[in-house]
């Protein structure tokens, strides 16, 4: 009974004290105190500045940096580049901090080395935006990612599909080991499971470049005359698929991939029944966007799924469209806008 | 009659000839540091040194040990590998309370000197090329790393990351601590064997000095240090991480390097290794302070390193 009546007056006080916090007109997003005034500068503290898909995600990051300049939310960028160091990393979001930016954006190079120095921005009121590789502390203003096991869920449903439940396949993996790789790996799993028809010839685990991949496969071939599908999951893989294949002079089944430019090139020009979706470069920019939205006080998540853009055969064509605007060895994303991240955001 | 020179106009002689090449990497990094200060103000404060050496001292202490490998004419790629080890090991045994955390600690640094030592040995017994071996041993050590822990993940005690890692310059105290631990180990037999293997190895054996067992200790010291980088990794992020280390190899001979260290063993100090690490990790605070884009930190970096090794061998000419 006094244990009640204590729960009761904690309660009551508890109440009380919730009464008695200042109004705010919207709950603030986390880490943001609401003394920082804008323009604000934004950090970007990027894991590695070298790899192509880095360089485009860079540059929608300073898209929506020049966006928000104009209407004066930000004033300026700062960009470190932790060459691949994680311990270089903590580093440069230290000095960030000393500097007292107003937003960092990052993608991690280790899921616990930031966990400290990230909090430490957060308890100082910065408003961190995690994008892509994710920090496991949740003290930080928002992660934002696409949901690698969708991927490669879809993937696999598109491979059955075709197949209509029936035929042999090859699944073509990232690096083992990798988290990104094994999750897209896990969500194949039980569609794969649900077709006992499709049977996996074999798997291949290479780095998601087209070389190694063209590699793994021209020897895959001389083992395997049959495939009727290839379910790919990601990067130039299945652009190393099609090289190897039609080298040999094979017949192109049905395959899966990310929308990397040489990929989507040789889907149209080979004619292929395909399927791709993407890691988007904007989430870069989504980032920034995000945090400068949090740092004027409206209420962002703090996790953020972004749907997965598909392209097929329906739409690749509005891709190649625009494949001029991209690097030869580059990722054509799908199109954004702020008024899309709004969206996303659940803002509007 | 001439004089023959004592003992110690004879070493005062080689402590000079040792320092005489490091001059202008203590003045570049003296500029740097004021540079790095008048920057960023906030550096001259306790709570400020105190963050600046938590990121810089892993890379001072693995500096040191690839420095103690160098010495005898080895080289050391199983570093950074060690360290992940290190960071898991740590992350899984070290405990909440002051004795399981002490504990822990020490198995770690255990597993490390005994890594090291295993190391050693098939470099100085067998005679093997210590590229080869630590090249090897770099993939056993990081297998043994992503065995204890595939991802990332385990945890450290609050109290001794706020210890360590806290508003206290602990890490400077702890680096102190190992250079003057150094400095006495000199003073011991097996201090002046290192030094004396490396410097000259047959001349060393002639005098009675067994120099297979100074390169297994260098080894073994060599790897105690890598595990306690790891340690403290562990304590800085709060968790282990099997593949953080990998970059620190490369960044440790960097350091060596600048620091006059060579790679034919003999040549170089402990304190030039510190003073180069020191010098790689203020420059990745200047750059970020002077506003560079990244594309200029990779060439600042090169031209550092560039510049640091051309005075060194300038004035060797000149001397």
């Amino acid at each position: 009974m006094r244990r009640s009546i204590l729960g009761l007056a904690a309660a009551a006080l508890v109440a009380g004290t919730q009464l008695m916090a200042p109004a705010t007109a919207e709950a603030a997003a986390k880490c943001i105190k609401g003394d920082r005034k804008p323009p604000f500068t934004v950090g970007w503290a990027n894991i590695y500045s070298v790899p192509t898909w880095m360089k485009q995600t860079e540059g929608t990051i300073t898209d929506v940096v020049e966006q928000l300049k104009k209407d004066g939310l930000v004033d300026n960028l700062v960009i470190t580049d932790a060459e691949g160091n994680a311990n270089n990393q903590i580093t440069q979001i230290q000095s960030m901090i000393d500097a007292d930016v107003d937003a960092i954006v990052v993608i991690a190079g280790s899921s616990t080395a930031l966990n400290r120095v990230i909090e430490q921005a957060c308890e100082k009121g910065i408003a961190v935006a995690n994008v892509d590789s994710l920090v496991d502390t949740d003290q930080l203003t928002v992660k934002i990612n696409t949901n690698s096991n969708e991927w490669g869920k879809q993937a696999a449903e598109f491979i059955a599909d075709k197949l209509g439940g029936q035929g042999k396949i090859i699944i073509m993996n990232g690096p083992a080991g990798i988290s990104v790789s094994e999750d897209r790996r896990a969500g194949a799993t039980p569609v794969l499971e649900a077709n006992p028809g499709l049977e996996v010839l074999t798997e291949t685990n290479t780095a998601y470049n087209s070389a190694p991949a063209q590699e793994a496969m021209t020897s895959l071939l001389f083992q395997h005359s049959e495939i009727d599908g290839i379910l790919s999951l990601g990067g130039a893989l299945s652009a190393g698929a099609i090289l190897a294949m039609d080298r040999q002079g094979r017949e192109l089944p049905p395959m899966t991939g990310e929308n990397y430019r040489q990929f989507l090139e040789l889907w149209k020009e080979k004619e292929l029944t395909a399927w791709a979706t993407m890691q988007p470069n904007w989430l870069g920019g989504l980032g920034v966007y995000a945090a400068v939205q949090a740092l004027n006080g409206k209420d962002i998540q703090p996790y953020v799924e972004v749907p997965l853009p598909i392209i097929d055969n329906g739409n690749i064509d509005e891709y190649l469209a625009r494949a001029g605007d991209f690097p030869a060895d580059g990722y054509i994303y799908s199109p954004y806008d702020l008024a899309m991240f709004d969206q996303l955001l659940g803002l509007k | 009659m001439r004089q023959v020179p004592s003992g110690a106009a004879l070493h005062a002689r080689l402590i000079w000839r040792r320092n005489r090449g490091q001059i202008g990497l203590f003045v570049l990094l003296a500029l740097l540091l004021a540079l790095y200060a008048f920057l960023h103000p906030g550096l001259l404060s306790w709570a400020g040194i105190a963050r600046f050496t938590q990121n810089w001292f892993p890379v001072a202490l693995v500096a040191i040990a690839q420095t103690l490998v160098m010495l005898m004419g080895g080289i050391d790629l199983a570093i950074g590998a060690t360290v992940g080890l290190g960071t898991v090991l740590a992350a899984t045994l070290v405990g909440e309370s002051a004795l399981g955390a002490g504990l822990g600690i020490t198995a770690t640094v255990a597993i490390g000197v005994a890594a090291g030592g295993l190391v050693g040995t098939i470099v100085a017994l067998f005679g093997l090329p210590a590229i080869i071996v630590t090249l090897a041993s770099s993939f056993l050590i990081g297998g043994a790393a992503l065995l204890v822990m595939p991802r990332p993940g385990g945890s450290m005690p609050g109290w001794l990351s706020e210890g360590l890692v806290g508003v206290h310059p602990t890490a400077l105290l702890i680096l102190i601590l190992i250079l003057v631990a150094w400095r006495v180990l000199r003073a011991t037999p097996l201090g002046l064997s290192i030094d004396a293997a490396g410097d000259n190895p047959a001349g060393a054996f002639r005098s009675g000095v067994n120099v297979a067992l100074a390169r297994i200790a260098a080894y073994a010291i060599s790897g105690g240090l890598a595990a306690f980088a790891g340690v403290y990794v562990a304590a800085q992020t709060g968790a282990g991480d099997p593949l953080i280390g990998n970059p620190l190899t490369l960044q440790s001979i960097t350091a060596a390097v600048l620091g006059g260290v060579g790679f034919l063993g003999g040549q170089g100090t402990i304190r030039g290794a510190v003073a180069g690490s020191l010098l790689l990790a203020v420059l990745v605070n200047v750059m970020f302070f002077l506003g560079l884009p990244p594309v200029a930190q990779y060439v600042m970096q090169g031209l550092i390193i560039v510049a640091a090794m051309g005075i060194k061998r300038l004035r060797e000419r000149a001397a």
